[in-house]
């Protein structure tokens, strides 16, 4: 064959793959076949507990309606593997994912609006968790099946050493924060300890979901609505800026977080706690089977966060069933929606004593206290009922997060910035945030 | 060697080859002229070929679709929209981008001629036949082999910015610290800049012994012969020796540099206070943690492009030099 032919062979190869890859919107209004096979993706470890634990709950729903479910985990790029089954136009059936990703899912496209009328339970959904799953147009786009909010977690024994209450106030979770820094709690004779753990690393915006605990007790914000669907920044309040004095002030003048915060993610710090290098950690109640594992249920307790300047807000979040756009089966979508929230999904998904799928029930029906007679999951079911909040439904709530991460990150890591620049700046940066997705107050 | 090779009838006829009278009546005679002595032209291009696909799809494929996302706003599912040059001025106009700009080139400079000096050292330490000499090189190419993520959590252990972290209680031994290493704005950039370097150097280290098998023996014997001492013979015929090498390193330890990423990412994720945040890291969030993939395409982009200027520039260079 003559060159030139096989340099035509090639670039009709050439063409047909690029072709291939920017092919129209197929599946967009997929036929509907409601024998087809369910795909759902949840966000938990491959081969982990949670991912048993949602084949249990697929299993329990495929018996009870007859629908077939395979069951995909992904942890790690979840959300990146989801852009690539939507460059392939081929979104999997049904995402079990974080109820702050609705904002990113919607505005691009990914969701199906839940019909509420073929969600058999759903007058019985807590309704701030069913809010949670609203977009900014007030549309049901993910329907919520796990909760979870922030709790204290405190070394039982090293409090019972230095004959200390549990903190009620600020004053006295800093006070106690003091005392496991500088009284040798765990009695090894060496400074070696600190009163909080915390990760303060911007990684995934970590420093920003951990202060908003305590910025949202003191009555501040990151941004505040001011109504229409519209915000503004908020980190230059008086509220806001007191919140970040405060919580500054426990590492750079208490010393009382564990050293290396500022660089460290989640699991350093879990580490941090189980190996009794700090003595309190703010955290959601799934590591509860691991610490208990690690260091022992009677060596740590679950209390209420103490209350702040307004009241004792922390971060609630969970975990939301989202219907993918473009199924063939939306049957079977809305049948899944209505089991995982009615009370037998809800029990199912609570089974077992590591893997839950359903950390807090949504479902009022439901009392966790009946399931899990550990008093500890009724504690964090009574702190998210009373005081936990969900981050507001933007279309992308990813930059917020991470530029108050690396504002957050750079005042407790330099103790010397001037704070009230740093949050004027921050707030610049929030409002051009803002103003890209459309939302800003004029 | 082709099936056509191997038969004896179709070996090149021994004697010079018939010159080339005409263009026009010659060229029939040539190909098959050409194609008894060299075997079926495309037969090379039939054992790159898997390569090459494999290229094309996984790399070059991919790169021009970067390119034309980088014009678009990204959104898989419901269609791109050209937004023109924006996700080039969100780049270029995002908090720190200059900083991440600064740090990078630092960071560059800093690991590239950290590593490619202490890798020379040990090279000079290490060169030799001796079986003993195999064992010690190997065991200081061990950080080469060892998974980043492992490297960045020794590292970040080694780095305990407390008085009983493992580097500081070293520097204790020597009346200083304790240093926050990674935690401490002011110690990260340098911090960092030793993993690299000590990640770095062992493959440097490789190449220089590869070089120095190439430098003339006898170099060294008429050096010594003339009174050189043992610096200068290094400066004098070690050095302009491994010229060729150095320049092939410098280029690939340049381009590591630039598109340095892993051990930023997971010892310090850019932090403390941005003080790490190199470009990669910067168009990481931007890109992949915002969702904003137009916008970390723009940001790659410009990363090859000054990765490509900085290639030529060397390459340039070269060939002024080699003239």
């Amino acid at each position: 064959m003559q060159r030139s032919r096989w340099i035509g062979a090639g670039a009709l190869a050439s063409a047909l793959i690029l072709t291939s890859c920017t092919s129209g919107p197929a599946g967009v209004d997929a036929k509907q076949n409601s024998k087809a096979p369910l795909e759902l993706w949840t966000r938990t470890t491959p081969g982990g507990p949670g991912e048993k634990g949602a084949q249990e709950l697929a299993a329990a729903f495929e018996k009870a309606t007859g629908f077939k479910v395979e069951v995909t985990a992904i942890f790690d790029d979840f959300e990146t593997k989801l852009q690539q089954r939507a460059a392939q136009k081929k979104l999997p059936d049904i995402v079990m994912n974080d109820a702050t990703q609705i904002g990113t899912m919607h505005s691009q496209g990914l969701l199906r609006e839940i019909d509420m009328g073929k969600i058999k339970d759903s007058a019985q959904i807590i309704g701030q968790g069913l809010q949670s799953g609203k977009s900014l147009d007030g549309k049901q786009y993910g329907l919520p099946i796990s909760a979870q909010a922030s709790a204290l977690l405190i070394r039982k024994d090293w409090r019972e050493k230095l004959k200390l209450e549990p903190p009620r106030t600020w004053d006295e979770f800093a006070a106690m924060a003091a005392a496991f820094t500088t009284q040798d709690p765990d009695g090894d004779g060496k400074n070696n300890t600190a009163g909080l753990a915390a990760p303060l690393s911007t990684k995934r915006g970590y420093a920003s979901w951990y202060f908003s605990n305590f910025l949202w007790a003191a009555g501040g914000d990151f941004i505040t609505e001011t109504g229409k669907g519209k915000y503004k920044p908020a980190m230059t309040t008086p509220a806001s800026v007191q919140a970040m004095q405060w919580f500054r002030d426990l590492g750079c003048k208490t010393k009382a977080i564990q050293p290396g915060a500022v660089t460290m993610d989640t699991p350093p710090t879990n580490e941090t706690f189980e190996a009794g290098k700090a003595g309190m950690y703010v955290v959601g109640p799934y590591l509860l089977p691991r610490f208990d594992k690690s260091l022992g249920a009677d060596k740590y307790e679950v209390v209420p966060m103490p209350k702040g300047p307004k009241d004792a807000t922390v971060l609630a979040e969970g975990s939301s069933v989202y219907l993918m756009a473009g199924s063939d089966n939306r049957a079977g979508q809305d049948a899944f929606a209505s089991f995982a929230v009615s009370v037998e999904g809800q029990k199912k998904g609570m089974e077992g004593t590591t893997g839950y799928t359903v950390q807090i029930p949504v479902n009022t029906n439901v009392d966790i206290a009946q399931i899990r007679t550990d008093p500890r999951w009724k504690t964090y079911a009574q702190v998210y009922q009373d005081s936990g909040r969900y981050a507001p439904s933007i279309p992308n709530w990813t930059p917020v997060r991470q530029v108050t991460a690396d504002a957050v990150n750079a005042l407790m890591a330099d103790c010397g910035l001037d704070i009230n620049a740093k949050l004027r700046e921050l707030d610049k940066q929030l409002a051009d945030i803002l103003k890209e997705q459309g939302i800003a107050a004029s | 060697m082709s099936l056509d090779q191997a038969d004896p009838a179709a070996l090149p006829a021994t004697g010079p080859a018939p010159r080339k009278v005409g263009r026009r009546g010659g060229g029939a005679a040539d190909r098959r002229v050409r194609g008894r002595r060299g075997g079926r032209w495309w037969t090379p291009w039939l054992f790159l070929a898997p390569a090459l696909i494999l290229s094309l799809y996984f790399k070059f494929i991919p790169m021009v679709n970067a390119v034309t996302m980088s014009f678009q706003e990204v959104q898989p599912y419901l269609g791109n929209r050209w937004v023109g040059t924006d996700n080039y001025s969100t780049v270029l106009q995002s908090h720190g981008f200059r900083e991440a700009v600064w740090h990078t080139i630092v960071l560059a400079v800093g690991q590239t001629f950290g590593a490619m000096a202490l890798g020379f050292a040990l090279a000079l330490l290490m060169e030799g036949q001796s079986r003993r000499l195999g064992f010690v090189r190997s065991a200081a190419f061990l950080p080469v082999v060892v998974p980043m993520a492992v490297v960045a959590e020794l590292w970040r252990i080694m780095y305990h910015p407390t008085g009983d972290g493992m580097l500081n209680s070293i520097l204790a031994l020597a009346g200083m610290g304790p240093s926050g290493f990674i935690n401490d704005p002011d110690t990260s950039m340098a911090s960092i800049m030793v993993t690299g370097i000590w990640r770095g150097a062992p493959y440097d280290m490789m190449i220089f012994l590869a070089g120095l098998t190439s430098v003339d023996r006898g170099l060294y014997e008429a050096a010594r012969v003339d009174g050189a001492s043992r610096w200068q013979r290094v400066r004098h015929v070690t050095v302009p020796g491994l010229r060729s090498v150095f320049s092939i390193l410098f280029i690939l330890a340049a381009i590591r540099g630039l598109r340095v990423f892993t051990e930023v990412f997971l010892l310090t994720n850019g932090g403390p206070n941005g003080s790490t945040e190199v470009v990669m890291t910067l168009i990481y969030k931007l890109g992949l943690e915002q969702n904003r993939l137009g916008v970390g395409a723009a940001g790659a982009v410009l990363l090859f492009a000054a990765t490509l200027i900085l290639t030529i520039i060397v390459q340039l260079l070269r060939r002024r030099e080699s003239k």
